[in-house]
Parts: structure tokens; sequence; C-alpha cells
């Protein structure tokens, strides 16, 4: 390709990212909700069939700039993040270690298929059992397209405090279980002989246009993965706003035991397809409590899925370990949340 | 000099593979067939992310990676095997 060619492509490229950048901007100034709209109110005498066709449609012509905007972003961070840098202090110190898990799962993360393999390196390489959770579990909360779009579908105060929750809770996972006997001996055991990597690296830094090119395949794909079953959830919530009477929301999913059941049914719940905010918003609709909401949605990270591919690689006495902290975790925070926002 | 160097190629994925480390390995082995018929000899091996002895090598990585002739060339994408066809020619060379 010549010059010429490339250029005018990344124009273009570029041109398409400030689109949907100014697109978003847009909607905020005519103050658009970027959220589902339809209230449970408004599916009364609607045909069983209709139900979600009328919650998609009335999604969609709103919320697709939210999604596209999402997934762009996503795409770009994922590409343009300087990968050999990051990775090359995961295997640190110990402090480091900590900092880089934290700081940097929000952009490491947004493949799922990366997280769990990132645990073990974070744990063969060196940097120790705890660095190697913290990363485990702050990588389902702090993965750009959960921040983007539980802050535009529930709120952005939820975004941040969920942020801080999960940075919180994954550090007192990380910092305990590095103490347990059952950590200390995985730490022994993997104990790294080189400190750091023994291979050189020399990238290749594609021309610009391409490396657009990819981001945008790139955004492409993790909406493909992503968005049925993220339809599949905006059916789910169109029938539960609909037929799930308020009463049986207001009644169990509100108070301390509302914090409680929701802790507990939003972690078999989880898919890493961020069907749990859509189903938080759902139910957020129907009545539920602002502390039940962090709850539910701070329940991921004891998925099962995800904790039987790390049983692979450390003890289930570990994985039963960080799963009991972090339920205990969203629990006291969604109780400390529902108090301080006055919605328990 | 002759062109019967052997290059040697490995492609760092997960295991069972992701969509993205799949395609990956299938555009490496593209390019080597590419590369066949300009005398290049080149082998791939697809090594495990997960494994001690890759993360003992290789140092904690994202996923897919091409590492050529022991060093580490592409992180984190799947490049197309145009560009993976060019990086074994510059090594041949």
């Amino acid at each position: 390709m010549t010059e010429r060619k490339r250029l005018l492509r990344t124009i273009v490229l570029l041109a398409f990212v400030l689109f949907v950048f100014a697109a978003l901007v847009y909607s905020r100034i005519m103050a658009y909700s970027l959220a589902p709209t339809m209230k449970p109110a408004d599916f009364h005498g609607l045909a069983v069939w209709y139900v979600p066709i009328a919650y998609l449609v009335d999604y969609f012509s709103h919320g697709w700039i939210c999604l596209l905007f999402a997934f762009v972003v996503a795409g770009l961070v994922y590409e343009f993040i300087p990968k050999e840098a990051v990775t090359k202090y995961m295997s640190g110190n110990r402090v480091t270690g900590y900092g880089l898990a934290l700081a940097t799962a929000p952009f490491l993360t947004v493949c799922s298929c990366t997280m769990v393999p990132l645990f073990a390196g974070v744990l063969y390489s060196g940097a120790g059992i705890g660095p190697a959770i913290a990363f485990l579990l702050i990588a389902p909360a702090a993965n750009i397209l959960a921040i983007l779009l539980t802050g535009e579908i529930l709120s952005w105060e939820l975004a941040g405090i969920r942020i801080v929750a999960s940075v919180v809770v994954a550090l007192v996972a990380g910092i305990v279980i590095s103490k347990t006997p059952w950590g200390k001996s995985i730490e022994r055991e993997h104990q790294a002989t080189a400190k750091s990597r023994v291979a050189t690296v020399e990238l290749v830094k594609p021309p610009t246009d391409e490396r657009l090119w990819a981001a945008f395949k790139f955004g492409g794909y993790l909406a493909k993965r992503i968005l049925p079953y993220f339809i599949l959830g905006l059916v789910a919530v169109s029938y539960v706003e609909a037929y799930l009477p308020e009463d049986l929301v207001g009644n169990y999913l509100t108070g301390v035991s509302g914090v409680l059941i929701a802790s507990v049914i939003g972690g078999p719940l989880y898919t890493p397809t961020l069907v749990e905010i859509v189903l938080g918003r759902g139910l957020w609709d129907l009545g539920m409590s602002k502390g039940a909401l962090l709850a539910w949605l701070m329940g991921q990270p004891y998925d099962v899925a995800n904790a039987l591919a790390v049983s692979r690689i450390v003890r289930w006495e570990v994985v039963l370990n960080y799963m009991v902290i972090a339920w205990a975790g969203s629990v006291t925070f969604g109780l400390v949340y529902g108090v301080l926002s006055g919605s328990l | 000099m002759s062109l019967e160097r052997n290059v040697r190629v490995e492609v760092i994925g997960v295991n069972p593979p992701c969509p993205r480390c799949e395609a990956t390995w299938k555009n490496v082995e593209n390019a080597v067939l590419t590369v066949k018929l300009e005398g290049i000899e080149a082998t791939v091996n697809k090594l495990d992310i997960m494994s001690k002895d890759v993360i003992q090598e290789y140092g904690a990585v994202v996923s897919p990676v091409v590492v050529v002739d022991g060093k580490i060339r592409i992180m984190g994408r799947v490049p197309d095997s145009n560009e993976i066809v060019k990086l074994l020619r510059e090594i041949a060379k």
C-alpha cells in the first residue's frame, strides 16, 4: 500500500473514532438516556411475545450510542496499551506487583480468556500469590467495558463505588491469602528461578492505519461475543420487569436481608458478558435497594466457571478462601453503601 | 548464503484455544506454507500460556503471542499472515 493510501485510511478511521466520541457528547448535551427507559408500568397490556420486542426496540433506539462507544473504546485501549511494558514489570517485587495488578486489570482483561492466563503468569513469574489473587478479583469489576456500561446503564456513582470496593476487597483478599499456610506453600512451590523473562522482546509495530483497523476488529470481536448474551439478558429483564411483582422485589431485595440475598444470587448468575448490569437495572427499577444492587454487582468474583479454572492452578483452599472474602466484602460494602446512600 | 536455515516459530496461546489464538495459529501456518515455496523452512510449535516453563521463559504475557527465533515479536493481537511472511523473510535473509 502506498503512503498516501495509508494516510487516507488513517484519516477515515480517526474520523470514525471522532464521530463515536461526538455522538456520546451530543447525547450528553441533549440529555438522552443511554439506559433502558421503559418502566414496569409501561408493560401493562402488552402481549407476551411483544414484551421483549418493545423493550429491545426501546433500548436500542437510544442505547446504541453507549454500546458503540463502549466497544470502540475497549478495542482502542486494548490495541494501544503497551502490553510488553506492562507485562514486563508484572513479575517484579510485591509492591509493584499489587500496584500493577490493580492498575492494569482494566486494560488487559476486556477479553475474558486473558484473565486466568494472566493470573497464572503473575503467580509463576515470581510476583507471588497475593498480587495474582488481587488481579483476579479486580478484573471483572474493573474492565473498561464493565465500567462504561455500569456507568451508563446504572449510574456513575455506582460505577465509582464498585471500583473502589473491588480494589479494597481484592487487596484484602490478596494480602490475607498470602499469609495463610496454603497460600505460603503455593508461593514456595512456584518460587521463580528467573526473576524476569529470559526471552527478548522485539515487538513489530504495524503502521497506524492497521493498528486502528485492528482495534475496531477487536471491538467487533468483543461485541460478537458479548452482545448475544447481552440481548438475551435484556429479554430476561423485560419479562422480569413486566411480570415480577414489585412487592416481591421490594420485600426481599431491600434491607439487610436484601443485601445478603443479592450477594448470593449475584455470583452464580455472573457471566463475563455484562448481563449482571442489565439484570441489576431491571431489579433496581422494581425496587431493589442501592445497597443490594452493589452487593449484586460485586458478587461476581466467586462465579463458578472462573473458580474451576483457577482451582486447576492453585489449591481449592485458596479458591474457597477468596470466595469467602469476596462474598464478605460484597455484603460489607453493600450494607455500608446502603446506609450511606439512604437506600438499604 | 543458503536458505537452508530452519526458522523456529512459537505460538503461545490459551489451551483450550480461544478464537483469537486459533486465528493466530492459522495465519502463522499459512505464512509458513507461503515461505516454504521460497525455500524458507520454518517449524511451528504451539505453547500453552499457562504452563510454568513457558512463563519462566517468556514471562507473563497477553495471549496470543508469536515468537520468532526466540524473540517475542507479537503480543496480544492477531497478526495477518502477510505480516508473519514478512517476519520470516527478514529472519531467513
